[in-house]
């Protein structure tokens, strides 16, 4: 009852929301109240529909191909869109070497910066943080392929997720029966109890013994390994002489960690102190082991008094840092693609629609001059001409209606049963269709159905009875 | 030999293309006397057929590719449909056409096609809107992934040899510090330049992140600063601007910027071919004072590319920095002291400054990348496989230059497959648009199809004649998408190279739509008009003569 409650409150926040489902009850309404004559044209515009089978399905064919089009492209953007835009409260900040990329801080950073730069008991201490070192190596050094390369984001595992235990060990669980967790990394709250479970034992495991590594179902794939093998990784470049040996433990919840692979740190860690052991030199990447640190604060306020505390530190000038929002540092990234992205935005999808309601224009425009002696008798029978435009229109948005749902349903389901759409930008390999697709589905096969139905309409309205019989033979 | 034919076909279809141009004005003019319209026909068919013949050469590389690289093989099998079923037809039509020509077939009802387009003009312009908007979308989508493919093969040498340290897979990731690395200079097959010191290129290169601290107000058209946190634009302006706190709605607050440290930029500029447009290159101190005093602040000096240049001019209220001009990035400030004529290359997003000064900013005292000119390319291909092999002083990643750009088309190949994918399902959709057309047509004319076979017209002249129709219409929709489509020709882009996951370059990218562009779009628009006219004109021939007439 108090997700229902919370979900209702998410979703009332967005004024396009509210407006929606105003237009649903308003239209149900007048649904009920003029049933007789709702279910009079139904059926005409189900018979209209019915009348030129192969046109119908033409029609809803070419609607339905532009509409998947229109939600692959939105899929994408719209995830990139969430991402990108500013939270209010609960969000993530990002610290980085401030002047060049890739960050490259040492790791005495580390605590520090988990308390926020904090220096004295007014300064503010965020709620939780995670560090990330980044070390990329291949299982295969004699011929390095993309497939045989590994990207490990190396981190403290409990960050990743950690299962709230009552004293018996068992898993707490909040009052609508879901397990209680804390996680620095996003979107696993979508993970089943079952993903969850299984990825808090491997994160334990992880802690307990630093060369057992998770690893995502793409990358699984493509280094042909599955769970339980053991694998030799030899560095790439960065950490020479710093190889790995470790157990697939475990595996991410399919979707957004499809391509990734997690190391306990201090694997990382014990190997550079081995290489100074064993060269009597620190490694070069001794002092630049620490790629990212998070820090999850309150609010805005939090945000903006913590950043200052770090950046005004004199512990973090060799090198400099920079507190930016999770959000903003991603904006930043992508903007090497801005080009790109507004091209499918703003030239892509527009065209997309404007053929989509060509096409429909079309077909409603041949249909209606096919059908002019039938638009004749309705009249001589009565029919008002804006009852008959009435009737084209509602023709036009019952197949853009339908296809344009059917069409979205089929890509949320299709799409998404095979682990989303992989069309790699910047760090995100795939993009999953959102539930709200579905009505972007319907929202887009009924406007454009209506946009290129007017004319057509229009011209069936005006039709002249004389006209017409006087040139039926 | 293939690069010969394609020569000629290519050659061959513009020239053809012309000439179908002229016969369309003249038959729609009604100015042709009766054997253009003999002719016209004809030239459609072998327009098209070369058309898609040059299309073929050009798209059996990247096939070979998208196989590759594609998940699903739906990609193939559009491909396969281009190749099995539309340049068959389109060729038997040609055959068919030139069959007729030569009188020893009869004569197809063309005429009579043509006019029912004329006068079906509301329903047939629609569809061929559709058409415009398809292709047009698809020429300029495919001019931005060849702008990317001509930037990456331009910015290579060919005579150049790539070093990177043994593991890297960008420069970026490159660290050439564990060994005495300066001994490969000295590998016989680097070329010397009058001095005869190895023609070397030792650089250093990094990403610099900087951060954009002032914007043109759009109320007075001044350059002010913005906020630190409000995303807003600082109060300025005596009285104050109205456009004091007005909030960016850009959300970019910082670039990144390619900076590349060198040591000789003489050299460099020999071995990258790479001339000055303005200025010159920088000192050897590489440092000058921002005034006269002996206490002024020192300023890095940089050559920096063109198309950076107009990318940072805006923040100094210009539409491009000038030699001269200053700007910020990290602690110190930068002085433009040269401008490259780099358009067109990598280079041209890049800033290029004193290896040693760059180190001291960026934290990286080694070299990333070494580039070795070698006698000829024979020459660098041994040399690249010997440093690969052999070399071990350190291990190094040695490649031809141009091998390394071209890895960098990885990011260009998925937006390729990505476009052609969405546009394979967009050509269909519109192909679903002319079946209707077509249908409605054939439907509406039923008694003509009647008379047709009546006055002696066999099956297949009818279904040439309505799948020439739809042809038709693909090729005058198509036609008009590909002009205006071609109209991005030469508008630039900002965006991203990559050989994988990580690193990568951001470039500035000049869209370029070449024949192989213009073909694709003719393809496209003929695969269209193939799917589109072929299945209403088979459902015409089974009409019956005297059915259809009652």
């Amino acid at each position: 009852m108090n997700e229902l409650g919370n979900w209702l409150l998410e979703f009332t926040d967005n004024p396009l929301h509210v407006v929606c489902v105003a237009l649903v009850v308003f239209v149900l309404g007048l649904i009920f109240v003029w049933f007789d004559l709702v279910a009079f044209y139904t059926k005409l515009i189900v018979q209209s529909f019915r009348r030129n089978i192969v046109r119908s399905t033409l029609t809803s064919l070419a609607i339905m191909v532009m509409v998947l089009v229109v939600t692959l492209v939105w899929s994408v953007l719209n995830l990139l869109d969430r991402v990108t835009s500013e939270k209010s409260k609960d969000f993530k900040a990002i610290i980085t070497e401030r002047w060049q990329i890739p960050s490259q801080m040492p790791y005495s950073y580390v605590s520090g910066l988990a308390r926020g730069g904090a220096r004295s008991e007014t300064d503010l201490v965020p709620m939780d943080s995670m560090s990330w070192t980044f070390y990329g190596g291949t299982i295969d050094p004699v011929n390095r392929t993309r497939e045989n390369i590994i990207f490990f984001f190396a981190m403290d595992p409990a960050k990743m997720i950690t299962i709230l235990r009552d004293e018996k060990g068992n898993p707490l669980r909040d009052t609508d029966g879901k397990i209680l967790f804390s996680t620095m990394m996003d979107d696993l709250d979508q993970a089943t109890e079952a993903e969850l479970l299984d990825l808090d034992r491997a994160c334990r495991e992880m802690e307990l013994d630093p060369s057992k590594v998770v690893l995502g179902y793409d990358k699984l794939e493509s280094l042909k390994k599955k769970v339980g093998e053991r694998i030799s990784v030899t560095s790439l470049n960065n950490y020479k002489g710093v190889d790995l040996d470790v157990e697939i433990i475990g595996m991410f919840p399919r979707g957004r960690y499809d391509s990734s692979a997690i190391i306990n740190v201090k694997y990382i860690l014990n190997g550079l102190d081995a290489w100074k052991q064993k060269n009597g030199k620190p490694h070069p990447m001794a002092e630049k082991c620490l790629n990212l640190m998070w820090l999850k604060v309150p609010d805005t306020q939090a945000f903006r008094q913590i950043a200052e505390q770090v950046e005004e530190s004199p512990e973090f000038k060799s090198p400099a840092v920079k507190v930016e929002t999770a959000s903003n540092g991603i904006a930043n990234f992508l903007d090497g693609y801005k080009d790109f992205l507004w091209a499918m935005r703003w030239l892509l999808v527009p065209a997309i629609l404007a053929t989509m309601v060509l096409v429909i224009a079309n077909a409603i425009s041949i249909s209606v001059r096919e059908r002019r002696t039938e638009m004749a008798v309705l009249k001589v029978l009565g029919f008002s001409p804006s009852q008959i435009m009435i009737l084209i229109l509602g023709e036009a948005i019952f197949i853009g209606v339908v296809s344009g749902l059917l069409s979205s349903t089929i890509a949320y389901v299709a799409i998404n049963a095979r682990g989303g759409l992989k069309f790699p930008i910047a760090f995100f390999p795939t993009f999953l269709i959102p539930l709200e697709a579905l009505s972007w589905g319907l929202i887009v096969g009924g406007m454009t159905s209506l946009l290129g139905s007017i004319l057509p309409a229009w011209s069936a309205r005006s039709v002249k009875v004389a006209e017409v019989f006087a040139k039926t033979t | 030999m293939i690069e010969i034919i394609e020569l000629i076909l290519t050659v061959a279809s513009l020239f053809l293309g012309l000439a179908f141009v002229v016969a369309v004005i003249l038959a729609l003019t009604g100015r042709f006397e009766r054997w253009w319209s003999q002719l016209l026909y004809p030239m459609i068919g072998l327009h098209y057929a070369t058309v898609m013949w040059s299309a073929f050469f050009q798209l059996k590389l990247e096939a070979i590719d998208l196989l590759w690289a594609c998940p699903v093989f739906f990609v193939f099998l559009m491909l396969l449909y281009v190749l099995v079923v539309s340049v068959p037809i389109s060729i038997g039509l040609l055959g068919i056409l030139i069959l007729q020509l030569l009188g020893i077939l009869k004569r197809v009802p063309f005429q009579y096609n043509l006019r029912n387009l004329l006068v079906r003009w509301k329903t047939n312009s629609l569809t061929a809107v559709a058409f415009i908007l398809v292709v047009a979308l698809l020429t300029v989508m495919l001019a931005f992934v060849n702008g990317m493919y001509e930037l990456t093969s331009k910015s290579g040498i060919a005579e150049n040899v790539f070093v990177l340290a043994d593991g890297a897979t960008d420069e970026l990731f490159s660290n050439l510090g564990y060994g005495d690395i300066k001994e490969i200079a000295l590998q016989p097959g680097v070329a010397r330049d009058e001095n005869n010191e190895p023609l070397v290129s030792w650089e250093l290169y990094c990403v610099a992140s900087q951060p954009i601290l002032y914007r043109t107000c759009p109320k007075c058209k001044e350059v002010v600063p913005i906020a630190r946190f409000g995303r807003q634009l600082e109060q300025h302006g005596s009285p104050p601007c109205s456009g004091s706190g007005l909030k960016i709605t850009d959300s970019r607050d910082r670039r990144l910027l390619q900076v590349r440290g060198i040591e000789d930029p003489l050299k460099t500029s020999m071995v990258h071919n790479m001339q000055l447009k303005a200025g010159t290159w920088f000192s050897q101190a590489g440092v000058q004072s921002l005034s006269d005093s002996d206490s002024a602040e020192q300023a890095i000096q940089a050559v920096i590319g063109d198309g950076l240049s107009r990318e940072l001019g805006p923040d100094a209220g210009k539409r491009a920095l000038e030699v001269g001009d200053t700007f910020d990035l990290g602690p110190r400030k930068w002085m433009v002291v040269g401008i490259l004529n780099s358009s067109g290359t990598t280079y041209d997003s890049e800033i290029w400054a004193k290896f040693q000064l760059v180190g001291q900013q960026f934290g990286k005292p080694t070299y990333t990348t070494a580039v070795l000119r070698s006698t000829d390319v024979e020459t660098a291909r041994t040399l690249a496989d010997y440093l690969k092999k052999e070399y071990k002083k350190p291990a190094v990643m040695a490649q031809l230059e141009t091998a390394y750009f071209a890895s960098l088309n990885t990011t260009n190949q998925q937006f390729l497959i990505g476009i052609v994918v969405v546009m394979l399902i967009m050509a269909i959709g519109s192909a679903f648009g002319v079946m209707n057309t077509m249908f409605a047509a054939i439907a509406q004319r039923t008694k003509d199809i009647g008379v047709l076979r009546i006055l002696g017209y066999t099956r297949w002249q009818v279904l040439t004649s309505f799948f020439m129709e739809a042809l038709l219409l693909a090729v005058v929709g198509g036609g008009i998408g590909i002009l205006l489509g071609s109209l991005s020709h030469g508008l630039t882009a900002t965006s991203n190279i990559a050989s994988g996951p990580g690193g990568g370059k951001s470039v500035v990218i000049k869209l370029v739509v070449d024949q192989y562009v213009l073909m694709t779009g003719a393809g496209f628009s003929l695969f269209m008009g193939c799917v589109g006219g072929l299945i209403p004109a088979l459902s015409a021939i089974r009409l019956k003569p005297l059915e259809s007439l009652r």
